[in-house]
C-alpha cells in the first residue's frame, strides 16, 4: 500500500513528477521503476529481473545513470543495508510517475492496436 | 584481487570522486558480476565511459537533472546550481582572457589610425561596447557573491574558506599590480584616437600580454625584456589561481536562493554579451583585417575558436542553472 508507506516515511506523493524529462533514460527508468514496483532490489537483481520480464539487458553504466537520476528526483530511495550491494525501493512519487507513464503508454498502445485491427485485421 | 575485481576497479576510476563515494561499492559489485558473466565486452566499456563522462559533466553543472534536496543533503539543489555558476564563471574567465587580447589589438589600432575598413570599424565599436558591458556584468555578479563569502568567513573563520580567499586576494593583486605596471608599455600610448579610456585599454593589453604568437617564435620571444617575459609567464598563472580560488570559494559557500536566481539572470545577459562580442571578433578575423595595425593573424583565429568553445560551455552552464532554479522554484 504505497500511500500507507508514504505516511509512515514522510514522503510526498508528488503527482507532478513525471518521466518526461528523462529523455533517453525514460526507457531504462520505466524498466527500473516497474521492477521496483514488485519490491526492493539491488543493481544485479534489477538487471536480472528486467532481463526476465522485458528481455532487455541494461548495461551497468546505463543502469546507474538511470538509478542516480531517479534517486535525485526522489522517485526511488536507497534502503539501509550492511551488504555492499545496496537495495533500492520505489517511493510514492516514483509510483505516481510510473503509473502516469504506463497509463499514457497504454493509451498509445490501445489506439495503435485498434487502428491495426480496423485496417489490417487481427493477427 | 581477482581479475574481474581488478577490471571493475579500473572502470570505476573513470567516475568522479563524489560519484564513487556514493555509488562506488555497489557499482563495483555489479561490474564484477557482469564481468564474470561476460569477461570481454567492448560495449560495456563504452557504456561505463559514457556514463562516467555524463557523471563528470553533471558534477561540473553542465548536464543532468535537478537534484531534489533530501534530509541527508538539504543543500543538494543549491550545490548543483553553484556548480553550474562556477563552470560559467570559469568559461567566462577564459572568454574574457582571449577576448581582452583580441580587443586590445583593435583598440591599439584605433589609437594610431582611423580604419579604412568598415568591418574593422564595426568590429572595434561592437567589441568595445560589449567588452564594457561584459566587465560591468562581471562586477555586478561578483560583488554580492564576494559579500556573501566575506560574511561567511567573518562568521565561521574556517580554513576551507580562508585559504582560497587569501589565494584569490593575492592572485588578483598580482594581476592588478602587474597590469597597471606593464600597461605603461602599451603600444597605444601616444596615439590620439581613443575609443575607450586609454588606461583601461592599456590594462587589458597588459593582462592579456601572454596571449601572443611569439610562443611559437622563440627567437622573437627572447628579444623581449626579461621583466615582460616573466610577466607573460606569471600573468596566466595568476589568472588561473584567481579563477580556481574563486571557484573553490563559491562551491564551498552556501548562497541564498535569491542570489543564485540573480546570478543566473546575469549569466544569461553575460552569454548574450559574449555572443555579440564573438560575432564582432569573427567578422574582423574572417575578413583578415587589413595589412596594417588592424591585421588579424592565426593567433586571433585560435582565440576566436577558444572563445566560441568557452561561450558554448557558458551557455550550457547557464541553461542547466536555469533548469535547476526552475525545479527548485526560486
Amino acid at each position: 500500500m504505497p500511500h500507507e508507506k508514504t505516511a509512515s516515511t514522510g514522503e510526498q506523493g508528488d503527482g507532478g513528477q513525471s518521466l518526461a524529462g528523462f529523455g533517453r533514460y525514460a526507457g531504462p527508468a520505466t524498466l527500473i521503476l516497474s521492477s521496483l514496483a514488485d519490491g526492493t532490489k539491488h543493481g544485479y537483481a534489477l538487471t536480472k529481473d528486467i532481463e526476465s520480464f522485458a528481455g532487455v539487458r541494461i548495461s551497468p553504466g546505463t543502469l546507474y545513470e538511470a538509478l542516480a537520476r531517479l534517486e535525485s528526483q526522489g522517485m526511488i530511495a536507497a534502503v539501509e543495508s550492511d551488504d555492499r550491494r545496496r537495495p533500492y525501493r520505489l517511493t510514492a512519487a516514483g509510483a505516481a510517475a510510473l503509473r502516469a507513464h504506463l497509463d499514457a503508454q497504454r493509451r498509445v498502445a490501445d489506439v495503435g492496436l485498434r487502428r491495426l485491427a480496423g485496417n489490417w485485421g487481427t493477427a | 584481487m581477482n581479475p574481474a575485481a581488478d577490471r571493475a576497479a579500473r572502470l570505476l576510476r573513470w567516475y568522479p570522486a563524489a560519484w564513487r563515494a556514493r555509488y562506488g561499492e555497489e557499482f563495483t559489485e555489479l561490474l564484477i558480476a557482469d564481468i564474470s558473466e561476460q569477461p570481454r565486452s567492448a560495449a560495456r566499456t563504452r557504456d561505463v565511459v559514457r556514463g562516467a563522462i555524463v557523471a563528470r559533466l553533471a558534477e561540473a553543472g553542465l548536464a543532468g537533472p535537478p537534484v531534489r534536496a533530501t534530509a541527508a543533503a538539504p543543500d543538494a539543489g543549491g550545490l548543483q546550481i553553484r556548480a553550474s555558476l562556477v563552470s560559467l564563471g570559469c568559461a567566462a574567465a577564459v572568454f574574457g582572457g582571449f577576448g581582452a587580447a583580441l580587443w586590445s589589438q583593435l583598440t591599439i589600432g584605433w589609437q594610431w589610425s582611423a580604419s579604412a575598413s568598415t568591418t574593422a570599424t564595426v568590429a572595434t565599436v561592437v567589441t568595445s561596447a560589449t567588452m564594457l558591458a561584459f566587465l560591468a556584468l562581471a562586477v555586478v555578479a561578483a560583488l554580492p557573491v564576494l559579500c556573501a563569502i566575506a560574511v561567511t568567513i567573518a562568521r565561521q573563520r574556517r580554513k576551507r574558506h580562508v585559504v582560497p580567499a587569501i589565494v584569490l586576494i593575492a592572485a588578483t593583486t598580482v594581476l592588478f599590480a602587474g597590469g597597471r605596471h606593464f600597461g605603461n608599455g602599451w603600444p597605444g600610448t601616444g596615439g590620439h584616437r581613443g575609443l575607450v579610456p586609454a588606461g583601461l585599454a592599456a590594462f587589458e593589453w597588459a593582462t592579456s600580454l601572454s596571449v601572443n604568437a611569439y610562443w611559437v617564435h622563440p627567437r622573437a620571444l627572447a628579444a623581449f625584456p626579461g621583466p615582460e617575459l616573466a610577466w607573460m609567464a606569471v600573468s596566466p598563472l595568476a589568472l588561473a589561481c584567481a579563477v580556481i580560488a574563486a571557484a573553490t570559494l563559491v562551491r564551498r559557500t552556501e548562497l541564498p536562493p535569491r542570489l543564485l536566481a540573480f546570478e543566473a539572470r546575469l549569466a544569461t545577459a553575460a552569454c548574450a554579451a559574449m555572443a555579440v562580442f564573438l560575432a564582432g571578433c569573427s567578422c574582423w578575423v574572417a575578413t583578415g583585417g587589413q595589412r596594417s595595425v588592424f591585421h588579424a593573424g592565426l593567433i586571433d583565429v585560435a582565440g576566436v575558436a577558444i572563445m566560441a568553445l568557452a561561450l558554448a560551455v557558458a551557455r550550457q552552464a547557464a541553461c542547466t542553472a536555469r533548469l535547476r532554479l526552475g525545479f527548485a522554484g526560486h
